[in-house]
């Protein structure tokens, strides 16, 4: 991965009350120097990938379990990917798909960091040929 | 430890690995390489010669050149990688769309190098959720 630029995607949970406007001020409050973009997910940040990591230890640091990040591989208002400058945005529908699964994930972080352990889920069984009989007869 | 991440394109499971301590390996990394080095148009939608040559280490001639261009991509990190986590049951529109043929062979060359992978179920619910986060947490905390 490259050293010298570093975009990150930081995208809150819909279970959350933190705006994306209060996470791109909070970004730009730390007084980084990186790039901070307000989306409607949350913000994208890009910097050397120093700064990128310490901006998202603090964000984590802040809201543990509500904002998710990943790597994007595009710079910030890239003319390719940007809306602004009629990009396509491919990967905007796999965001949105797990923008709704981020709901459930940060239920389940603040349930995993409660304590919550793995509980494997029952196994299913075969029906025995009796039982199976005893549906299918008509009485 | 190097994790592959199947889809490689998650957030939720690109995330995870992070938040537990080790290196994602994302097809955003492996596109980030290309749009920083390589003056090709649009990756990973335009690619070069060799990366159609190496599509070949993963996939043979006959297979169609989709596959065989993901592979490309992701090949050569699940030869890189020392995990995976594979999440299966995904609907239709989850991941990388419209392949199920590249996502299989994959899985195939994930299990064939042998190294700990772990298969979760795409969470519907809070409490599948949490079986998925305390499953994969505990997959990430005992790799060495």
């Amino acid at each position: 991965m490259s050293e010298q630029r570093e975009t990150r995607l930081f995208m809150i949970s819909p279970r959350s009350m933190l705006t994306p406007d209060q996470l791109s001020r909070m970004v730009h409050a730390f007084g980084e120097e990186a790039i901070v973009k307000e989306t409607c997910y949350g913000c994208l940040v890009e910097a050397p990938r120093e700064t990128v990591l310490r901006i998202l230890a603090r964000v984590r640091e802040r809201y543990p379990n509500e904002v998710f990040s990943k790597v994007r591989a595009y710079p910030c208002s890239d003319p390719r990917r940007c809306r602004a400058q009629h990009g396509t945005r491919p990967g905007y529908a796999q965001l949105e798909a797990e923008w709704a699964l981020l709901s459930h994930i940060q239920y389940a972080l603040d349930r995993v960091d409660a304590g919550a352990k793995y509980v494997p889920p029952k196994e299913k069984k075969r029906i025995p040929v009796n039982d199976f009989k005893k549906i299918c007869e008509v009485q | 430890m190097k994790v592959f991440i199947d889809p490689p394109n998650s957030l939720v499971l690109f995330d995870l690995v992070e938040r537990f301590g080790h290196e994602p390996l994302s097809a955003m990394a492996a596109i980030q390489e290309k749009v920083d080095n390589l003056e090709v148009d649009m990756p990973p939608m335009n690619v070069t010669l060799d990366d159609v040559v190496r599509g070949l280490k993963y996939a043979g001639v006959e297979v169609p050149s989709g596959i065989r261009g993901r592979l490309a991509l992701w090949g050569p990190m699940i030869d890189e990688a020392d995990a995976a986590i594979i999440m299966d049951d995904c609907p239709y529109s989850f991941g990388c769309v419209g392949c199920e043929r590249s996502n299989l062979m994959v899985k195939y060359l994930i299990k064939r190098r042998g190294i700990p992978a772990l298969h979760v179920s795409y969470p519907e619910d809070d409490e599948q959720a949490v079986n998925f986060v305390a499953q994969t947490k505990e997959f990430l905390e005992g790799l060495q």
